[in-house]
């Protein structure tokens, strides 16, 4: 039955000295409330045991994500958005951006928060996975002071946590990750979106030169919806260390996991599919570790069809590579030479890696990608060009990028096409510029700044302008699935 | 904010929607969705599942989409909502509710108004999203008739539009 909203008492003091106070004069009485995303859901459906909530929604004490030297300190009130989006976590900690993005819509993002989603303790939540691979500490808070608790062992059964009643947790502390790390998250679920996960794996791993070849330095396995609470699996981690990554231990690791867990039935999965998808995705991440390309530590997969870009392209065979990547600049001799570059690490390193090479190639590679783009103004002209998969990527990309002068008017486009013109018989070339959000009217006013330019400097220019639209389109790419 | 209901019972609480200042007396867990469409009379704001799966109770709420029905009423106190309602300038539509319009992506309409302020958020954002990106941002909105080309399509449109 729904709740009746005249049955609760509500209050929102707003600081965290007296919502911990109230908490200490009625302890057990009073449910800190958050963004809402789990208590309400339960308040909605007349589930909710209580009848005094206080809210705990942007508590100043509690928000924020601090960056210390050692570790990083994640607000109890950051929302699944703030972490998303923090550059440290998107760096250092893959894994819980990944399991932040994978939680709920957008809506529930913006209000989810990391602390609520640990008393919450759904044994399915995906970002509690994450934080016991990393060795993650808890900040309790209350009137008779805080403490610091690892946890690893916070969650002692279904919906059971180490916290007295008075105590809220005010900060979740995250070791800094050195970079050697190869890092492995992976959700099985039935849809790519909003969907709770069937199981949910994070790991870590590092490898070191043994007598004979490579061994497991150190790995940490965590599993997510496969036993009553988030399950680190630490009796497998001390198995395998010191081992190679072989046939034998790939089994190991299968056994190892399957015995470990204790997953059930339920409208979502089977107890033998989670076993077995459990096993799958454990020796996946060995394998994975195992092989020598993983760059420097940052693979990462995803829900089925959710596979990380350029984890996927580090991977394939050279040629498939360079023709996957030639739509971004057009050069034939830049594409190959980033295959040959690979495996590249993260969007930085694509694109310095890119720079680099654009500026080591020949005028005869700089026009070969300048002749792939359409003349600006006539991009929507399609069925001009008989275009394959690759040419059609080019296109929907010149598209959007031209798409400011696509909309202009039919003077104005006749303008840019006398431009174009005498643009080509002066240099013999296509009139390149980086169109992405800029209006007709100043790309004609660039265009007759350029037309003024010497042969030497015009090519100058040409090629910083591709060298930016190649930046734009290596980014589409890499936020592309 | 510092605002508390003494003795249980309601209290006045006062917030912005669609930039007007608004009081209304109610009890401080009310769901915001039932503010909104009881107190306020804005019925723009559709209640689909009741428990933050659908998104057809999608508002703004400081400019931040959130699900309206996740959200007891004293947490949006002095806070600025924006409804469905707010969007248009009069008879003037807004380029996203437009091309919504124009593109077919509505049927029933209970997942439209959330559909489109979760489009809107994403544009205030993303200029020009990529088709993977409007499908991640409409990600917990769900239609149950139209299906979803139609509306991504909307999207995208309102994207050129609006550049």
């Amino acid at each position: 039955m729904r709740s009746d909203p005249a049955d609760y008492r509500f209050v929102a003091p707003g600081n965290l000295e007296s919502v911990m106070s109230l908490l200490a004069e009625q302890p057990g009485e009073w449910l800190a409330i958050a963004g809402g995303t789990d208590v309400m859901v339960q308040y909605a459906a007349g589930k909710l045991a209580g009848r005094k909530l206080v809210s705990i929604w942007n508590l100043p004490e509690l928000q924020g994500v601090r960056v210390l030297a050692e570790e990083i300190r994640v607000g109890a009130g950051s929302t699944y958005t703030e972490i998303r989006k923090h550059e440290i976590v998107g760096r250092e900690f893959p894994l819980l951006a990944r399991a932040a993005s994978w939680t709920g819509g957008i809506a529930n993002q913006n209000r989810g928060t990391l602390g609520g989603n640990i008393v919450n303790a759904s044994p399915a939540a995906d970002s509690l996975p994450a934080l016991l691979a990393y060795d993650a500490e808890l900040i309790l808070v209350s009137v008779r002071g805080e403490r610091r608790v690892p946890y690893v062992g916070f969650h002692s059964g279904y919906k059971k946590m180490d916290m007295a009643p008075d105590e809220l947790i005010r900060a979740i502390c995250i070791p800094r990750v050195s970079s050697d790390y190869f890092q492995y998250t992976r959700k099985v679920g039935a849809r790519k979106a909003q969907a709770i996960s069937k199981v949910c794996v994070a790991a870590l791993g590092k490898v070191r030169a043994g007598t004979n070849g490579k061994v497991i330095a150190e790995v940490r396995v965590a599993l997510g919806s496969v036993a009553p609470i988030p399950l680190r699996l630490t009796e497998l981690e001390r198995a395998v260390q010191g081992k190679a990554i072989d046939a034998e231990l790939l089994q190991l690791a299968r056994r190892n996991t399957m015995a470990a867990i204790q997953p059930i039935d339920d409208i979502r999965s089977t107890a033998k599919y989670r076993s077995v998808v459990a096993g799958n995705l454990v020796a996946e991440f060995f394998e994975q570790l195992r092989m020598p390309t993983h760059p420097r530590g940052t693979r990462m997969c995803g829900a089925p069809g959710l596979v990380d870009v350029l984890a996927r392209w580090n991977v394939v065979d050279a040629a498939t590579a360079a023709n996957e990547i030639l739509p971004c600049c057009g050069s034939r001799a830049w594409a190959a030479a980033m295959a040959v570059r690979r495996p590249l690490a993260a969007e930085a390193e694509v694109l310095e890696t890119s720079d680099e090479i654009w500026r080591s190639l020949t005028a005869l590679d700089w026009m070969e990608a300048f002749r792939s783009h359409p003349r600006i103004g006539e991009s929507d002209n399609r069925e001009a060009r008989e275009l394959d998969a690759k040419s059609v990527k080019a296109a929907e990309w010149s598209e959007q990028e031209q798409r400011k002068v696509a909309d202009a008017d039919a003077s104005t486009k006749l303008t840019l096409a006398d431009g174009n013109r005498e643009y080509e018989r002066r240099f013999n070339r296509i009139f390149i510029v980086c169109a992405m959000g800029k209006s007709p009217e100043e790309i004609l006013s660039i265009l007759n700044r350029r037309l003024n330019n010497d042969e030497a400097s015009e090519l100058q220019e040409a090629w910083e302008q591709q060298r930016q639209i190649t930046h734009l389109r290596l980014r589409k790419w890499l936020q592309s699935r | 904010m510092n605002h508390s209901s003494e003795h249980g019972g309601r209290c006045k609480l006062s917030f912005s929607v669609n930039g007007k200042r608004v009081e209304v007396y109610v009890f401080p867990m009310e769901r915001l969705l039932d503010v909104l469409r009881h107190e306020l009379e804005l019925t723009g704001t559709k209640e689909g599942c009741g428990e933050g799966e659908c998104g057809s109770c999608a508002v703004l709420m400081n400019g931040v989409l959130v699900n309206s029905c996740l959200i007891p009423a004293l947490q949006a106190a002095d806070l600025n909502v924006t409804t469905i309602e707010g969007l248009a300038d009069g008879p003037r539509l807004n380029a996203v509710q437009k091309a919504f319009l124009e593109c077919g992506g509505a049927q029933c309409g209970i997942c439209t108004p959330g559909m489109i302020l979760a489009s809107q958020q994403l544009l205030d954002k993303n200029l020009s999203p990529s088709t993977d990106e409007i499908r991640e941002a409409l990600a917990g909105n769900l239609c149950r008739c139209t299906g979803y080309m139609q509306i991504v399509e909307a999207v995208a449109q309102a994207a050129r539009v609006k550049e």
